[in-house]
Protein backbone atom coordinates (compact mmCIF):
# COMPACT_ATOMS: atom_id res chain seq x y z
CA UNK A 1 0.00 0.00 0.00
CA UNK A 2 1.33 3.25 -1.03
CA UNK A 3 1.79 6.46 1.50
CA UNK A 4 -0.64 9.49 0.96
CA UNK A 5 1.02 11.68 3.55
CA UNK A 6 4.85 11.50 4.26
CA UNK A 7 6.51 13.91 6.96
CA UNK A 8 10.43 13.92 7.11
CA UNK A 9 12.11 15.19 10.65
CA UNK A 10 9.62 18.11 10.75
CA UNK A 11 10.45 20.71 13.39
CA UNK A 12 8.49 23.76 13.80
CA UNK A 13 9.43 26.49 16.77
CA UNK A 14 6.93 29.38 17.57
CA UNK A 15 9.64 32.13 18.95
CA UNK A 16 11.68 30.37 21.67
CA UNK A 17 8.91 27.35 21.72
CA UNK A 18 9.96 23.94 19.93
CA UNK A 19 6.66 23.08 19.24
CA UNK A 20 7.72 19.87 16.61
CA UNK A 21 10.76 18.02 16.98
CA UNK A 22 11.59 15.65 14.29
CA UNK A 23 8.08 14.25 13.58
CA UNK A 24 8.81 11.55 10.86
CA UNK A 25 5.57 9.19 10.46
CA UNK A 26 3.49 8.24 6.70
CA UNK A 27 -0.52 7.52 6.38
CA UNK A 28 -0.56 4.71 3.85
CA UNK A 29 -3.67 5.17 1.20
CA UNK A 30 -7.17 4.58 2.93
CA UNK A 31 -6.65 4.55 6.06
CA UNK A 32 -7.52 6.27 8.93
CA UNK A 33 -5.00 7.73 11.35
CA UNK A 34 -6.02 8.75 14.74
CA UNK A 35 -3.35 11.70 15.80
CA UNK A 36 -3.61 11.47 19.88
CA UNK A 37 -1.70 14.02 22.52
CA UNK A 38 -2.87 16.19 25.07
CA UNK A 39 -3.59 20.04 24.66
CA UNK A 40 -0.71 21.82 23.26
CA UNK A 41 1.18 18.73 22.20
CA UNK A 42 1.21 19.77 18.51
CA UNK A 43 -1.26 18.46 16.98
CA UNK A 44 -3.00 21.47 15.34
CA UNK A 45 0.46 22.71 14.20
CA UNK A 46 1.08 19.54 12.35
CA UNK A 47 -2.38 19.74 10.61
CA UNK A 48 -1.62 22.98 10.11
CA UNK A 49 1.57 22.63 8.27
CA UNK A 50 0.35 19.70 5.82
CA UNK A 51 -2.31 22.31 4.95
CA UNK A 52 0.60 24.78 4.41
CA UNK A 53 -0.95 27.50 6.30
CA UNK A 54 2.42 27.38 8.43
CA UNK A 55 5.70 27.62 7.45
CA UNK A 56 8.18 24.44 7.72
CA UNK A 57 11.23 25.42 9.87
CA UNK A 58 12.85 21.72 8.66
CA UNK A 59 11.63 19.28 7.19
CA UNK A 60 9.53 17.90 4.56
CA UNK A 61 5.90 16.96 4.08
CA UNK A 62 4.42 15.19 0.85
CA UNK A 63 0.97 15.18 -0.15
CA UNK A 64 0.46 12.19 -2.54
CA UNK A 65 4.57 12.62 -3.87
CA UNK A 66 4.07 16.14 -4.36
CA UNK A 67 5.92 18.39 -1.47
CA UNK A 68 3.93 20.86 0.79
CA UNK A 69 4.98 25.01 0.12
CA UNK A 70 3.43 27.30 2.64
CA UNK A 71 0.99 29.78 1.33
CA UNK A 72 -1.08 28.37 -1.58
CA UNK A 73 0.20 24.74 -1.84
CA UNK A 74 -1.08 22.33 -4.93
CA UNK A 75 -1.82 19.77 -2.50
CA UNK A 76 -4.53 21.38 -0.80
CA UNK A 77 -6.44 20.36 -4.47
CA UNK A 78 -6.77 16.90 -2.97
CA UNK A 79 -6.87 17.54 0.31
CA UNK A 80 -10.54 18.12 2.55
CA UNK A 81 -10.31 19.95 5.97
CA UNK A 82 -12.64 20.28 8.81
CA UNK A 83 -11.28 23.04 11.38
CA UNK A 84 -11.71 22.58 14.83
CA UNK A 85 -13.93 25.00 14.97
CA UNK A 86 -14.85 25.84 11.26
CA UNK A 87 -15.87 29.50 10.61
CA UNK A 88 -18.27 29.98 7.74
CA UNK A 89 -19.88 33.73 6.44
CA UNK A 90 -22.79 34.03 8.94
CA UNK A 91 -24.80 35.37 5.73
CA UNK A 92 -25.13 33.06 3.36
CA UNK A 93 -27.16 29.82 3.14
CA UNK A 94 -24.91 26.21 3.13
CA UNK A 95 -25.90 26.29 -0.27
CA UNK A 96 -24.22 29.39 -0.85
CA UNK A 97 -21.23 28.71 1.23
CA UNK A 98 -20.41 25.63 -0.44
CA UNK A 99 -21.37 26.69 -4.18
CA UNK A 100 -18.34 29.47 -3.25
CA UNK A 101 -16.36 26.47 -2.24
CA UNK A 102 -16.85 24.71 -5.13
CA UNK A 103 -16.67 27.26 -7.38
CA UNK A 104 -12.64 27.85 -5.91
CA UNK A 105 -12.40 23.79 -6.06
CA UNK A 106 -13.45 23.63 -9.76
CA UNK A 107 -15.75 21.26 -8.93
CA UNK A 108 -18.05 20.62 -12.35
CA UNK A 109 -21.73 19.99 -11.84
CA UNK A 110 -21.99 21.84 -8.78
CA UNK A 111 -25.50 22.02 -7.93
CA UNK A 112 -25.88 18.12 -7.71
CA UNK A 113 -22.65 17.84 -5.81
CA UNK A 114 -23.53 20.13 -3.65
CA UNK A 115 -27.37 18.28 -2.73
CA UNK A 116 -25.66 15.17 -2.56
CA UNK A 117 -23.32 16.69 0.47
CA UNK A 118 -26.16 18.25 2.45
CA UNK A 119 -28.11 15.39 1.85
CA UNK A 120 -24.84 13.39 3.23
CA UNK A 121 -24.23 15.91 6.31
CA UNK A 122 -28.07 15.54 6.87
CA UNK A 123 -28.49 19.29 6.90
CA UNK A 124 -31.67 21.09 4.92
CA UNK A 125 -31.18 22.49 1.96
CA UNK A 126 -33.25 25.85 2.40
CA UNK A 127 -32.94 29.31 2.87
CA UNK A 128 -32.18 29.35 6.48
CA UNK A 129 -28.57 31.29 7.13
CA UNK A 130 -25.86 29.62 9.12
CA UNK A 131 -26.46 32.59 11.51
CA UNK A 132 -28.78 30.34 13.08
CA UNK A 133 -26.66 27.43 12.68
CA UNK A 134 -26.12 25.07 15.89
CA UNK A 135 -22.28 24.70 16.92
CA UNK A 136 -23.55 20.48 15.47
CA UNK A 137 -24.99 21.89 12.28
CA UNK A 138 -21.95 23.96 11.60
CA UNK A 139 -19.66 20.47 12.75
CA UNK A 140 -22.14 18.99 9.61
CA UNK A 141 -21.48 22.25 7.13
CA UNK A 142 -17.69 21.95 8.10
CA UNK A 143 -17.85 18.19 7.44
CA UNK A 144 -19.55 18.79 3.39
CA UNK A 145 -17.25 21.29 2.79
CA UNK A 146 -14.44 19.03 3.42
CA UNK A 147 -15.85 16.46 1.67
CA UNK A 148 -17.01 18.54 -1.35
CA UNK A 149 -13.78 18.07 -3.65
CA UNK A 150 -14.11 14.06 -3.40
CA UNK A 151 -10.83 14.86 -1.72
CA UNK A 152 -8.03 11.94 -1.19
CA UNK A 153 -7.05 12.99 2.01
CA UNK A 154 -9.07 14.42 4.76
CA UNK A 155 -7.72 16.25 7.54
CA UNK A 156 -10.30 16.73 10.96
CA UNK A 157 -9.02 18.71 14.03
CA UNK A 158 -10.34 17.84 16.67
CA UNK A 159 -13.83 17.02 15.20
CA UNK A 160 -15.79 15.46 18.20
CA UNK A 161 -14.90 17.24 20.89
CA UNK A 162 -17.84 19.76 20.38
CA UNK A 163 -20.59 17.28 19.69
CA UNK A 164 -22.74 15.67 22.14
CA UNK A 165 -22.86 11.99 22.26
CA UNK A 166 -25.24 11.41 19.09
CA UNK A 167 -23.37 13.80 16.84
CA UNK A 168 -20.34 12.03 17.68
CA UNK A 169 -21.80 8.66 16.92
CA UNK A 170 -23.11 9.74 13.78
CA UNK A 171 -19.47 11.73 12.81
CA UNK A 172 -17.94 8.80 13.90
CA UNK A 173 -19.72 6.21 11.89
CA UNK A 174 -19.18 8.89 8.61
CA UNK A 175 -15.72 8.62 9.02
CA UNK A 176 -15.66 5.12 9.67
CA UNK A 177 -17.62 4.24 5.94
CA UNK A 178 -14.80 6.59 4.34
CA UNK A 179 -12.52 3.87 4.70
CA UNK A 180 -10.80 2.76 1.86
CA UNK A 181 -11.81 5.72 -0.19
CA UNK A 182 -10.89 8.38 1.77
CA UNK A 183 -7.60 8.47 3.54
CA UNK A 184 -8.46 10.27 7.21
CA UNK A 185 -5.74 12.08 9.65
CA UNK A 186 -7.92 13.20 12.74
CA UNK A 187 -6.55 14.57 15.85
CA UNK A 188 -8.30 14.20 19.04
CA UNK A 189 -7.29 13.63 22.38
CA UNK A 190 -10.86 11.43 23.36
CA UNK A 191 -9.39 8.29 23.08
CA UNK A 192 -12.08 6.51 22.82
CA UNK A 193 -13.01 7.55 19.54
CA UNK A 194 -9.45 6.75 17.98
CA UNK A 195 -9.88 2.79 19.56
CA UNK A 196 -13.31 2.54 17.76
CA UNK A 197 -12.33 3.85 13.82
CA UNK A 198 -8.68 4.17 13.69
CA UNK A 199 -6.54 1.72 11.53
CA UNK A 200 -3.01 3.85 13.38
CA UNK A 201 -2.36 5.73 16.04
CA UNK A 202 0.21 8.33 16.19
CA UNK A 203 1.21 9.59 19.88
CA UNK A 204 2.37 13.11 20.04
CA UNK A 205 4.05 14.02 22.85
CA UNK A 206 5.98 16.94 23.93
CA UNK A 207 5.92 18.39 20.21
CA UNK A 208 7.76 14.62 19.33
CA UNK A 209 6.08 11.59 17.85
CA UNK A 210 6.71 9.44 20.91
CA UNK A 211 4.81 6.00 19.39
CA UNK A 212 3.65 5.63 15.69
CA UNK A 213 1.90 2.40 14.92
CA UNK A 214 -1.40 -0.16 14.41
CA UNK A 215 -3.60 -0.61 17.57
CA UNK A 216 -2.67 -3.90 17.43
CA UNK A 217 0.80 -3.18 17.73
CA UNK A 218 0.96 -0.75 20.17
CA UNK A 219 -0.89 -3.41 22.03
CA UNK A 220 1.69 -5.81 21.99
CA UNK A 221 4.16 -3.22 22.33
CA UNK A 222 3.09 -1.10 25.28
CA UNK A 223 -0.07 -2.93 26.68
CA UNK A 224 -0.41 -4.46 30.08
CA UNK A 225 -1.66 -7.61 30.19
CA UNK A 226 -3.86 -8.02 32.70
CA UNK A 227 -6.22 -10.41 34.93
CA UNK A 228 -9.00 -9.15 36.97
CA UNK A 229 -10.48 -11.38 39.43
CA UNK A 230 -14.08 -10.24 41.45
CA UNK A 231 -14.88 -11.66 45.45
CA UNK A 232 -17.99 -11.27 47.30
CA UNK A 233 -16.23 -9.59 49.97
CA UNK A 234 -13.16 -7.38 50.36
CA UNK A 235 -11.93 -9.70 53.02
CA UNK A 236 -11.58 -12.20 50.38
CA UNK A 237 -9.67 -10.19 47.95
CA UNK A 238 -7.41 -8.92 50.53
CA UNK A 239 -6.91 -12.71 51.13
CA UNK A 240 -6.28 -13.12 47.21
CA UNK A 241 -3.76 -10.83 47.09
CA UNK A 242 -1.60 -12.12 50.18
CA UNK A 243 -1.28 -15.37 48.17
CA UNK A 244 -1.09 -13.89 44.50
CA UNK A 245 1.81 -11.69 45.74
CA UNK A 246 4.67 -14.09 46.51
CA UNK A 247 4.02 -15.43 42.61
CA UNK A 248 3.34 -12.02 40.94
CA UNK A 249 4.93 -9.16 43.39
CA UNK A 250 3.92 -5.87 43.13
CA UNK A 251 1.91 -6.68 40.11
CA UNK A 252 -1.14 -7.24 42.07
CA UNK A 253 -3.12 -4.61 43.32
CA UNK A 254 -6.67 -4.82 45.24
CA UNK A 255 -10.23 -2.52 44.57
CA UNK A 256 -12.42 -3.00 46.93
CA UNK A 257 -13.62 -6.38 46.27
CA UNK A 258 -11.33 -7.18 43.18
CA UNK A 259 -7.77 -8.01 42.59
CA UNK A 260 -6.21 -6.70 39.43
CA UNK A 261 -2.54 -8.52 38.44
CA UNK A 262 -0.34 -7.73 35.67
CA UNK A 263 1.59 -10.60 33.96
CA UNK A 264 4.08 -11.12 31.23
CA UNK A 265 3.30 -13.71 28.44
CA UNK A 266 1.14 -16.09 28.01
CA UNK A 267 -2.92 -15.85 28.89
CA UNK A 268 -3.50 -19.22 29.32
CA UNK A 269 -0.41 -19.96 31.40
CA UNK A 270 -1.17 -17.02 33.85
CA UNK A 271 -4.30 -17.82 34.45
CA UNK A 272 -3.86 -21.50 35.68
CA UNK A 273 -1.09 -20.01 38.31
CA UNK A 274 -3.76 -17.76 39.80
CA UNK A 275 -6.50 -20.64 39.70
CA UNK A 276 -4.27 -22.75 41.28
CA UNK A 277 -3.17 -20.98 44.04
CA UNK A 278 -6.95 -19.77 44.82
CA UNK A 279 -7.50 -23.97 44.91
CA UNK A 280 -4.70 -23.71 47.31
CA UNK A 281 -6.04 -21.41 49.25
CA UNK A 282 -9.57 -22.15 49.15
CA UNK A 283 -11.06 -19.23 47.57
CA UNK A 284 -13.72 -18.74 45.46
CA UNK A 285 -14.02 -15.44 43.11
CA UNK A 286 -17.12 -14.38 41.87
CA UNK A 287 -15.78 -13.53 38.24
CA UNK A 288 -12.03 -14.05 36.54
CA UNK A 289 -11.57 -12.32 33.31
CA UNK A 290 -8.92 -11.09 31.29
CA UNK A 291 -8.92 -7.44 30.49
CA UNK A 292 -7.87 -6.07 27.29
CA UNK A 293 -4.94 -2.92 27.60
CA UNK A 294 -6.83 0.38 26.72
CA UNK A 295 -5.38 3.05 24.12
CA UNK A 296 -5.60 5.38 27.48
CA UNK A 297 -3.10 2.88 29.50
CA UNK A 298 -1.02 2.47 26.06
CA UNK A 299 -0.92 6.91 25.87
CA UNK A 300 0.00 6.83 29.41
CA UNK A 301 2.63 4.44 29.39
CA UNK A 302 3.88 5.98 25.69
CA UNK A 303 4.17 9.58 27.30
CA UNK A 304 5.81 8.43 30.85
CA UNK A 305 8.06 6.92 28.70
CA UNK B 1 -8.31 35.29 -11.99
CA UNK B 2 -11.23 33.51 -12.02
CA UNK B 3 -10.92 33.19 -8.01
CA UNK B 4 -11.24 36.94 -8.28
CA UNK B 5 -14.36 36.87 -9.65
CA UNK B 6 -15.83 34.11 -7.14
CA UNK B 7 -14.40 36.01 -3.82
CA UNK B 8 -15.89 39.63 -5.71
CA UNK B 9 -19.29 37.94 -6.11
CA UNK B 10 -18.92 37.18 -2.21
CA UNK B 11 -18.09 40.15 -0.89
CA UNK B 12 -20.78 41.99 -2.98
CA UNK B 13 -23.33 39.51 -1.33
CA UNK B 14 -21.65 40.07 2.29
CA UNK B 15 -21.89 43.94 1.30
CA UNK B 16 -25.65 43.66 0.64
CA UNK B 17 -26.67 41.13 3.13
CA UNK B 18 -24.62 43.15 5.72
CA UNK B 19 -26.68 46.41 4.72
CA UNK B 20 -22.82 47.73 4.67
CA UNK B 21 -23.74 49.19 1.27
CA UNK B 22 -27.18 50.14 2.16
CA UNK B 23 -25.90 51.95 5.03
CA UNK B 24 -23.36 53.83 2.99
CA UNK B 25 -25.93 54.93 -0.23
CA UNK B 26 -27.89 56.58 2.33
CA UNK B 27 -25.35 58.08 3.90
CA UNK B 28 -24.15 59.47 0.86
CA UNK B 29 -27.81 60.51 -0.48
CA UNK B 30 -27.95 62.08 2.57
CA UNK B 31 -25.45 64.54 1.61
CA UNK B 32 -26.04 64.77 -1.89
CA UNK B 33 -29.70 65.65 -0.96
CA UNK B 34 -29.03 68.17 2.12
CA UNK B 35 -25.99 70.11 0.19
CA UNK B 36 -27.83 72.24 -2.13
CA UNK B 37 -31.26 72.08 0.02
CA UNK B 38 -28.72 73.83 2.54
CA UNK B 39 -27.03 75.87 0.26
CA UNK B 40 -30.89 77.12 -0.65
CA UNK B 41 -31.72 76.98 3.01
CA UNK B 42 -29.71 78.90 4.82
CA UNK B 43 -30.32 82.53 4.09
CA UNK B 44 -33.67 81.60 5.36
CA UNK B 45 -32.24 80.06 8.57
CA UNK B 46 -30.29 82.95 9.34
CA UNK B 47 -33.30 85.20 8.84
CA UNK B 48 -35.69 83.19 11.07
CA UNK B 49 -32.97 83.16 13.56
CA UNK B 50 -31.83 86.66 13.92
CA UNK B 51 -34.46 88.44 12.04
CA UNK B 52 -33.79 92.09 11.76
CA UNK B 53 -31.11 92.35 14.07
CA UNK B 54 -28.20 89.88 12.26
CA UNK B 55 -27.59 93.75 10.39
CA UNK B 56 -25.71 92.61 7.15
CA UNK B 57 -27.58 91.28 3.73
CA UNK B 58 -27.18 87.75 3.20
CA UNK B 59 -25.99 87.67 -0.32
CA UNK B 60 -28.48 85.18 -2.66
CA UNK B 61 -26.76 81.50 -2.70
CA UNK B 62 -25.05 79.99 -5.71
CA UNK B 63 -24.38 76.41 -7.53
CA UNK B 64 -21.14 77.08 -5.83
CA UNK B 65 -22.62 77.21 -2.32
CA UNK B 66 -24.12 74.03 -3.23
CA UNK B 67 -21.02 72.31 -4.48
CA UNK B 68 -19.01 73.65 -1.84
CA UNK B 69 -21.26 72.15 1.35
CA UNK B 70 -21.50 68.88 -1.32
CA UNK B 71 -17.23 68.88 -1.02
CA UNK B 72 -17.51 69.41 2.92
CA UNK B 73 -19.66 67.18 3.63
CA UNK B 74 -17.92 63.91 1.42
CA UNK B 75 -14.26 65.27 2.36
CA UNK B 76 -14.59 65.45 6.16
CA UNK B 77 -17.76 63.04 7.10
CA UNK B 78 -17.64 60.85 3.89
CA UNK B 79 -14.56 59.55 3.90
CA UNK B 80 -14.70 58.54 7.60
CA UNK B 81 -17.59 56.90 7.57
CA UNK B 82 -16.75 54.72 4.38
CA UNK B 83 -13.36 54.04 7.04
CA UNK B 84 -15.52 53.12 9.51
CA UNK B 85 -17.67 51.01 7.56
CA UNK B 86 -14.89 49.36 5.71
CA UNK B 87 -11.93 49.42 8.20
CA UNK B 88 -13.08 45.39 9.29
CA UNK B 89 -12.72 43.75 5.28
CA UNK B 90 -9.77 42.10 6.01
CA UNK B 91 -9.05 41.61 9.76
CA UNK B 92 -12.44 40.40 10.78
CA UNK B 93 -11.86 37.46 8.03
CA UNK B 94 -9.09 37.14 9.90
CA UNK B 95 -9.88 37.01 13.75
CA UNK B 96 -12.79 35.26 12.91
CA UNK B 97 -10.52 32.80 10.51
CA UNK B 98 -13.26 32.78 7.68
CA UNK B 99 -10.22 32.42 5.19
CA UNK B 100 -9.30 29.21 6.31
CA UNK B 101 -11.66 26.81 4.39
CA UNK B 102 -11.15 28.85 1.11
CA UNK B 103 -7.29 29.14 0.94
CA UNK B 104 -7.36 25.46 1.86
CA UNK B 105 -9.57 24.53 -1.06
CA UNK B 106 -7.28 26.42 -3.45
CA UNK B 107 -7.47 30.14 -3.51
CA UNK B 108 -4.96 32.84 -3.62
CA UNK B 109 -4.42 34.94 -1.08
CA UNK B 110 -3.99 37.94 -3.72
CA UNK B 111 -6.97 36.74 -5.19
CA UNK B 112 -8.69 37.84 -1.66
CA UNK B 113 -6.86 41.10 -1.38
CA UNK B 114 -7.95 41.90 -5.40
CA UNK B 115 -11.69 40.75 -5.10
CA UNK B 116 -11.77 43.11 -1.83
CA UNK B 117 -10.39 46.26 -3.43
CA UNK B 118 -12.53 45.50 -6.63
CA UNK B 119 -15.39 45.32 -4.52
CA UNK B 120 -14.72 48.67 -2.60
CA UNK B 121 -14.06 50.24 -5.39
CA UNK B 122 -17.27 49.38 -7.28
CA UNK B 123 -18.94 50.79 -3.90
CA UNK B 124 -17.32 53.75 -4.00
CA UNK B 125 -17.67 54.55 -7.38
CA UNK B 126 -21.64 53.27 -7.30
CA UNK B 127 -22.11 55.73 -3.90
CA UNK B 128 -20.02 58.72 -4.76
CA UNK B 129 -21.17 59.06 -8.63
CA UNK B 130 -24.84 58.85 -7.44
CA UNK B 131 -24.18 61.53 -4.88
CA UNK B 132 -22.73 63.35 -7.29
CA UNK B 133 -25.05 63.51 -10.19
CA UNK B 134 -28.16 63.87 -7.07
CA UNK B 135 -26.31 67.20 -6.01
CA UNK B 136 -25.49 67.88 -9.94
CA UNK B 137 -29.54 68.10 -10.62
CA UNK B 138 -31.15 69.46 -7.58
CA UNK B 139 -27.97 72.44 -7.84
CA UNK B 140 -29.08 72.87 -11.57
CA UNK B 141 -32.67 72.92 -10.46
CA UNK B 142 -32.15 75.49 -7.77
CA UNK B 143 -29.18 77.33 -8.85
CA UNK B 144 -29.24 78.06 -12.60
CA UNK B 145 -26.42 80.13 -12.70
CA UNK B 146 -23.19 80.25 -14.52
CA UNK B 147 -20.76 79.79 -11.64
CA UNK B 148 -19.67 76.27 -11.64
CA UNK B 149 -18.73 75.53 -15.16
CA UNK B 150 -16.59 72.46 -14.01
CA UNK B 151 -18.53 69.92 -12.13
CA UNK B 152 -16.85 67.10 -13.88
CA UNK B 153 -13.44 68.37 -13.33
CA UNK B 154 -13.85 69.06 -9.42
CA UNK B 155 -15.80 65.19 -8.81
CA UNK B 156 -12.82 63.39 -10.80
CA UNK B 157 -10.04 64.11 -8.42
CA UNK B 158 -12.17 63.09 -5.52
CA UNK B 159 -13.23 59.51 -7.27
CA UNK B 160 -9.76 59.00 -7.80
CA UNK B 161 -8.83 60.00 -4.48
CA UNK B 162 -11.33 57.43 -3.15
CA UNK B 163 -9.60 54.44 -5.12
CA UNK B 164 -6.22 55.76 -3.18
CA UNK B 165 -8.18 56.22 0.04
CA UNK B 166 -9.69 52.49 -0.22
CA UNK B 167 -6.14 51.07 -0.92
CA UNK B 168 -5.34 52.34 2.23
CA UNK B 169 -7.90 50.88 4.03
CA UNK B 170 -7.44 47.87 2.92
CA UNK B 171 -3.60 47.82 3.41
CA UNK B 172 -4.90 48.64 7.22
CA UNK B 173 -7.08 46.59 7.56
CA UNK B 174 -4.64 43.61 6.37
CA UNK B 175 -1.84 44.75 8.74
CA UNK B 176 -4.37 45.18 12.01
CA UNK B 177 -5.87 42.80 14.30
CA UNK B 178 -9.30 44.00 14.69
CA UNK B 179 -11.69 46.82 12.74
CA UNK B 180 -10.21 49.41 15.04
CA UNK B 181 -6.67 48.77 14.00
CA UNK B 182 -7.17 49.16 10.70
CA UNK B 183 -8.96 52.64 11.61
CA UNK B 184 -6.37 53.93 13.15
CA UNK B 185 -4.30 53.01 10.74
CA UNK B 186 -6.43 55.01 8.16
CA UNK B 187 -6.71 58.19 10.40
CA UNK B 188 -2.89 58.60 10.88
CA UNK B 189 -2.52 57.92 7.20
CA UNK B 190 -4.86 61.02 6.70
CA UNK B 191 -3.02 62.96 9.56
CA UNK B 192 -0.04 62.82 8.16
CA UNK B 193 -1.25 63.80 4.40
CA UNK B 194 -3.16 66.98 6.09
CA UNK B 195 0.41 67.63 8.01
CA UNK B 196 2.51 67.72 4.91
CA UNK B 197 -0.52 69.59 3.06
CA UNK B 198 0.84 72.64 5.34
CA UNK B 199 3.94 72.93 3.23
CA UNK B 200 2.76 74.94 0.15
CA UNK B 201 5.03 73.23 -1.70
CA UNK B 202 4.22 69.92 -1.12
CA UNK B 203 0.74 70.55 -1.81
CA UNK B 204 0.21 69.75 -5.48
CA UNK B 205 1.77 66.07 -4.95
CA UNK B 206 -0.09 65.37 -2.51
CA UNK B 207 -3.30 63.05 -2.20
CA UNK B 208 -4.88 64.83 0.01
CA UNK B 209 -5.51 67.81 -2.08
CA UNK B 210 -7.34 66.11 -4.53
CA UNK B 211 -10.03 66.71 -1.97
CA UNK B 212 -8.57 70.00 -1.18
CA UNK B 213 -8.99 71.69 -4.58
CA UNK B 214 -12.64 70.83 -5.61
CA UNK B 215 -14.28 74.29 -5.57
CA UNK B 216 -11.29 75.96 -7.64
CA UNK B 217 -11.18 73.26 -10.37
CA UNK B 218 -15.32 73.86 -10.62
CA UNK B 219 -15.19 77.37 -10.64
CA UNK B 220 -12.04 76.83 -13.15
CA UNK B 221 -10.07 78.99 -11.05
CA UNK B 222 -7.39 75.88 -10.61
CA UNK B 223 -6.53 73.54 -13.48
CA UNK B 224 -6.92 69.85 -13.83
CA UNK B 225 -3.53 69.63 -14.59
CA UNK B 226 -2.15 70.92 -11.88
CA UNK B 227 -3.53 68.09 -9.93
CA UNK B 228 -1.48 66.08 -11.56
CA UNK B 229 1.52 65.21 -9.59
CA UNK B 230 -1.05 64.86 -6.95
CA UNK B 231 -3.18 62.11 -9.03
CA UNK B 232 -0.04 60.30 -10.24
CA UNK B 233 1.41 60.15 -6.38
CA UNK B 234 -2.31 58.78 -5.69
CA UNK B 235 -2.08 55.78 -8.27
CA UNK B 236 1.46 54.93 -7.60
CA UNK B 237 0.71 54.87 -3.84
CA UNK B 238 -2.43 52.53 -4.65
CA UNK B 239 -0.33 50.43 -6.34
CA UNK B 240 1.82 50.28 -3.29
CA UNK B 241 -0.59 49.84 -0.75
CA UNK B 242 -2.47 46.87 -2.79
CA UNK B 243 0.81 45.04 -3.13
CA UNK B 244 1.83 45.75 0.39
CA UNK B 245 -1.14 44.23 1.72
CA UNK B 246 -0.74 41.19 -0.78
CA UNK B 247 2.74 40.86 0.82
CA UNK B 248 0.95 40.96 4.75
CA UNK B 249 -1.35 38.85 4.03
CA UNK B 250 0.97 35.93 2.42
CA UNK B 251 2.68 36.40 5.27
CA UNK B 252 -0.38 36.32 7.94
CA UNK B 253 -1.55 33.54 10.16
CA UNK B 254 -5.20 33.34 8.90
CA UNK B 255 -6.21 32.30 12.53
Amino acid sequence: MTDILTLHHVQKRFGSQQVLQDVDFSIPTGSIFGFVGENGAGKTTTMRLILGLEKIDNGQIEVGDVPVTFGATKTNRITGYLPDVPAFYSYMTPREYLNLCAEITGIPNRAAKITEMLQLVGLPDNKHRIRGFSRGMKQRLGIAQALLNDPQLLICDEPTSALDPAGRNEFLELLASLRGKVTVLFSTHILSDVERISDRVGILHDGRLQACDTLTNLHQQYGQSQIAISFAAPAAAQQCATVLRPTFGDQVTVTETTVTLTYQGDYTAAAQQVLRALVQADLTPTALHKVDPTLEQIFLAVIKK
Amino acid sequence: MKDVWFFFKKELLESWRTYRFMILAVVFLIFALMSPFIAKLTPEIMKMSFGDSLGIKLPKPTSVDSWTQFYKNIAQIGIFVVAIMFGGTMSQELSRGTLINLVTKGLSRWAVVAAKYLCLVVEWVVVVSSAFFVTWGYTVYFFPDSRSPHVVAGFLPLLLFGLFFLAVILFGSTLARNSYGGLLFTILVMAVLYLVNLFKDAQNYNPVSLIGDNMALVQGTKDLAKLAPGMAIAVVATGCLLGGAVAVLNKKKLA
